[in-house]
């Protein structure tokens, strides 16, 4: 039977973005799905509760201890600390959920093939594991900032200011899985040490970003690096919208509607990119075959 | 049908076979102390091959340490407790050794399928798990020594040492401490399963606090006198603090002597502990089966 040109079926183009929205959209719930399955699902609930408590209650309890060296606290410093210490738990977690998750895939459970024989497609696959990553961590800063509480800290009057917190969250996620998932495709061209490299950048901003000490402690040059990261504003103004407070310094000097600004503006600018260096590294390691390799690392 | 051993020749026979498979303690020794150097080599020496190692084990410890060291300053404390974060931090990298490349190491030999060579071998796993240590603590020392210079040379921290031999002490039982510890938590590791990287995580940060290794571990209370007794690095860090930095020396729990002695009892405590738990491991694993199959 003749076939005609109507009757084919649509080709679909290969590399990390193929198919459609809806495929799209199925690629992120199932691979949610499939990172819950991994993240939340390796321990008793006892065991993984334990786990998301005591890890980052001890990072706290870490620096509410180095800063009492300095004599007796007061609950504005805790507030800052405690506030800082539990959003970079998400920025952590999805800075380096999509890198980690390439690499398990690759790697540890070699399905990566598999993915890349189905309709789905690796950037929604990264981006799912990597906002479920990011929702596990956000129980563990929960933790913290009830810990926070416990210890004094005191929370807006009235309650949280939900209009900012609705704006400044998913803003400043996104940037966050942004940024990740473009050190994803980056991260899967290495041969050596790739599992580290996440955490490397993670640890430099961590160092940057004033989640626990503010900017003017840094030396100058490296300040102007501080302020022009998107992270650095998203944990002000979680801050701000938790605390009802501006923290000292350049950090509270800035206007609640042009920190929004730099914000929005930054985290719009890591999308225009970070889908596309995604695809580039990804399609590269698939040219040059890094997506089928065991580093052993 | 094949020629058939009788008599006088059979005895021999048996004889010689009975010698070659029945060692005694000199020849158990040196196969023990050949083990020890064969597993030390390549904690030295492969790791020196790898720089890319060498990078990552200075960047994380030294980023961490320039996070306290700018919460100190934001908080303007003595600059004695500059000089103390850095040591402190250098020891912390023989105790992140000791929980990654001595408690997590059986775990991931088990599933790289190291562990079946290890069995197979005519070595003991104790032999194994001490070339570990010793190959380890070597191959760190380099490391706290460039983590301590970068310390010095980035915040210009200085330390007043009345008595290097005390230090040298000091950091030696300490060491030998955390490495007789991390004995004991390869066992505790292998047979952790899918938990063994989450265990290794919680061995981190919860005992930086618990051993008073940024702050005093008298700042702890209760659960720093505990630390005291079970964690290694509570009494080195404390220690080292005493005798490095004399500025601080009243911050110390228990005066330097007491803490060395402490040290040494858990280096030997450790040490049989760990061996009784290996040889059960590997007693219970063989029967078992489940030792040398892969946790995922």
């Amino acid at each position: 039977m003749p076939i005609s040109a109507g009757s084919l079926p649509e080709v679909r183009p290969f590399g990390p973005l193929r198919g459609g929205a809806a495929d799209a959209a199925r690629s992120l719930v199932a691979s949610a799905r499939l990172a819950w399955a991994i993240e939340g699902n390796w321990a008793e609930p006892i065991y993984l509760a334990a786990f998301l408590i005591v890890r980052p209650l001890a990072f706290l309890g870490l620096f509410l201890a180095v800063l009492s060296i300095g004599g007796a606290l007061n609950v504005a410093t805790i507030g800052f600390v405690v506030i800082g210490q539990a959003v970079f738990q998400i920025v952590s977690a999805a800075l380096e959920g999509p890198t980690h998750a390439l690499l398990d895939d690759r790697e540890r459970y070699r399905t990566i093939r598999y993915i890349f024989a189905t309709p789905s497609s690796l950037l929604p696959v990264s981006i799912g594991r990597s906002l479920v990553k990011a929702s596990i961590a956000g129980f563990s800063a929960l933790i913290v900032i009830i810990a926070g509480m416990l210890l004094g800290v005191p929370m807006r009057a009235g309650g949280p200011d939900l209009l900012l917190f609705a704006a400044v969250l998913p803003l400043g996620l996104l940037s966050v899985v942004g940024l990740g998932i473009v050190l994803g495709g980056v991260c899967v061209q290495l041969r050596n040490d790739a599992w580290a490299y996440p955490q490397a950048v993670s640890s430099t901003v961590f160092l940057l970003c004033g989640a626990i000490f503010p900017l003017e402690v840094l030396p100058g040059p490296v300040q102007s690096i501080a302020s022009a990261l998107p992270i650095t504003w998203w944990i002000e103004g979680l801050r701000r919208a938790l605390l009802g407070t501006t923290s000292p310094g350049i950090l509270g000097a800035m206007p609640t509607n042009e920190l929004l600004l730099i914000l929005a503006v930054g985290t719009a600018v890591i999308w225009l990119i970070s889908p596309r260096l995604f695809v580039a590294g990804i399609d590269r390691a698939r040219e040059k075959g890094y997506l089928d390799r065991n580093t052993a690392s | 049908m094949g020629s058939s051993v009788v008599g006088a020749e059979a005895t021999a026979l048996v004889a010689r076979i009975h010698a070659e498979t029945t060692w005694g303690f000199g020849r158990r020794m040196r196969n023990a102390f050949v083990s020890v150097l064969a597993r030390a080599y390549p904690r030295v020496i492969g790791a020196a091959r790898e720089p890319s190692w060498l990078f990552f084990d200075l960047v994380f410890p030294i980023l961490g340490m320039c996070s306290i060291v700018f919460l100190l300053r934001s908080r303007g404390v003595d600059e004695a407790w500059i000089g103390s974060t850095i040591l402190a931090t250098a020891l912390l990298s023989f105790w992140i050794s000791v929980v990654w490349m001595m408690g997590a190491q059986f775990h991931w030999e088990r599933d790289s399928g190291n562990l079946l060579l290890y069995i197979t071998a005519p070595v003991g796993l104790g032999s194994i798990a001490l070339g570990m240590a010793i190959g380890g603590a070597l191959g760190v020392v380099i490391r706290a020594v460039i983590i301590t210079a970068a310390g010095v040379l980035l915040f210009g921290a200085k330390y007043q040492v009345a008595d290097p031999l005390l230090l040298a002490l000091v950091i030696l039982a300490g060491v030998a401490a955390m490495y007789s510890l991390g004995v004991c938590l390869s066992s505790v590791f292998l047979i952790s399963g899918r938990e063994a990287d989450h265990l290794g995580s919680l061995l981190n940060e919860p005992m930086q606090l618990l051993g008073g290794v940024y702050a005093p571990v008298r700042s702890m209370g209760t659960a720093g006198v505990i630390a005291l007794g079970i964690l290694p690095l509570a009494p080195a860090i404390d220690a080292l603090r005493q005798v490095a930095v004399p500025q601080l020396a009243a911050t110390g729990f228990l005066p330097v002597g007491v803490e060395l002695l402490i040290l040494l009892v858990m280096t030997i405590i450790f040490g049989v502990i760990g061996r009784v738990l290996l040889a059960y491991i590997e007693r219970v694993g063989r029967a078992g089966g489940k030792l040398l199959a892969r946790a995922d």
